[in-house]
């Protein structure tokens, strides 16, 4: 049987991870396995990368995003409050946990600070009070703490290497 | 097996770098010990091959150059990827190491002599840990933003 490939992060989960599931596997069968393998509480949603609304038990994953491969998030909370700042103002929004620092860096800079997409792309997502900016992968809802999904986010310039 | 080439084996086999695969950001071709041939895809869907040669990963960060799989030689300064007066230009210099390496704090060849990289730039600096991923993240970013154009004989 042909077989999709499962990349994964999640709460406690910030480094991808992979299984290989059966490509008429639903999310309830992909949810077992994973529950299994990291003892997930049994609330615990399963996102699409990007997508708002966890994914219903019945879906067939490989339908849904007709590829060989399938990047999905594991977490409890439904949205993570999101702030980023930039010259001292801060925006906020409630994203999904599956949403990646490369949306959000997107959101923040080009609607909600108005640069171009030229300025936006000199741009990084820094998390407050720490030099950690991380990679425009990596889903958001890694970086929070269960029940209180809350993240800060400082919009701060990539610096040019030169000299 | 020496333990550098393991340990580099071990990075590529990860699930970090095979989900970029997945998304086409970029893909193994080859490896001939201590070199590693990654193509790196730019947002043209043009592919650069970069040579990096991993003696002593990861604990001495790579260092890493576009080649031509074709002549087995760096590639030629007309196929490199060339920038609009932004920031890939200073990382893609075919002039820095004869071509051999990128003018980014993560490689091994260009760290050197560039000690204050380290408080200014702490982010680009080689993490171990992260492996090579780190290294391929900045380089893919580069060729997939707005600084990026072909290069000159694609152009022509």
């Amino acid at each position: 049987m042909e077989t999709i490939d499962i990349f994964y992060q999640g709460h406690g989960i910030r480094e991808i991870e992979h299984i290989e599931a059966d490509r008429d596997h639903t999310v309830a069968v992909i949810k077992e396995i994973l529950f299994k393998k990291h003892g997930c509480e049994a609330d615990t949603l399963i996102f699409l990368e990007d997508r708002e609304t966890p994914l219903e038990d019945h879906v067939v994953i490989f339908e849904l995003v007709q590829s060989a491969s399938a990047n999905l998030h594991l977490h409890r909370c439904r949205h993570v409050e999101v702030t980023v700042r930039f010259n001292g103002k801060p925006v906020d929004h409630k994203f999904a946990p599956s949403v990646t620092i490369a949306h959000i860096k997107r959101w923040a800079a080009v609607k909600k600070f108005g640069m171009t997409e030229e300025e936006a792309g000199e741009h990084l997502l820094q998390i407050a009070g720490t030099k950690d900016r991380p990679a425009p992968g990596v889903h958001v809802g890694t970086l929070t703490s269960c029940p209180a999904c809350k993240v800060i986010f400082d919009l701060v310039p990539d610096e040019r290497v030169n000299g | 097996m020496a333990p550098d080439e393991k340990a580099l084996r071990a990075d590529l086999a990860k699930a970090m770098f095979r989900a970029a695969v997945a998304k086409g950001r970029w893909r193994q071709i080859s490896i001939a010990w201590p070199h590693v041939f990654i193509a790196v895809t730019a947002k043209d869907g043009r592919e650069f091959v970069l040579r990096f040669d991993c003696t002593g990963f990861p604990a001495t960060p790579p260092t890493a150059g576009p080649w031509d799989m074709q002549r087995n030689a760096v590639l030629a300064a007309d196929l490199w990827p060339r920038s609009k007066g932004g920031r890939l230009g200073a990382v893609f210099n075919h002039g820095w190491k004869n071509g051999t390496a990128l003018y980014l704090p993560c490689d091994w060849e260009s760290i050197a002599g560039h000690g204050h990289w380290q408080t200014q730039m702490p982010s680009k600096i080689w993490r171990p840990d992260a492996g090579l991923p780190q290294y391929l993240e900045l380089v893919h970013e580069l060729l997939n933003c707005r600084d990026y154009l072909p290069p000159a004989r694609a152009a022509a």
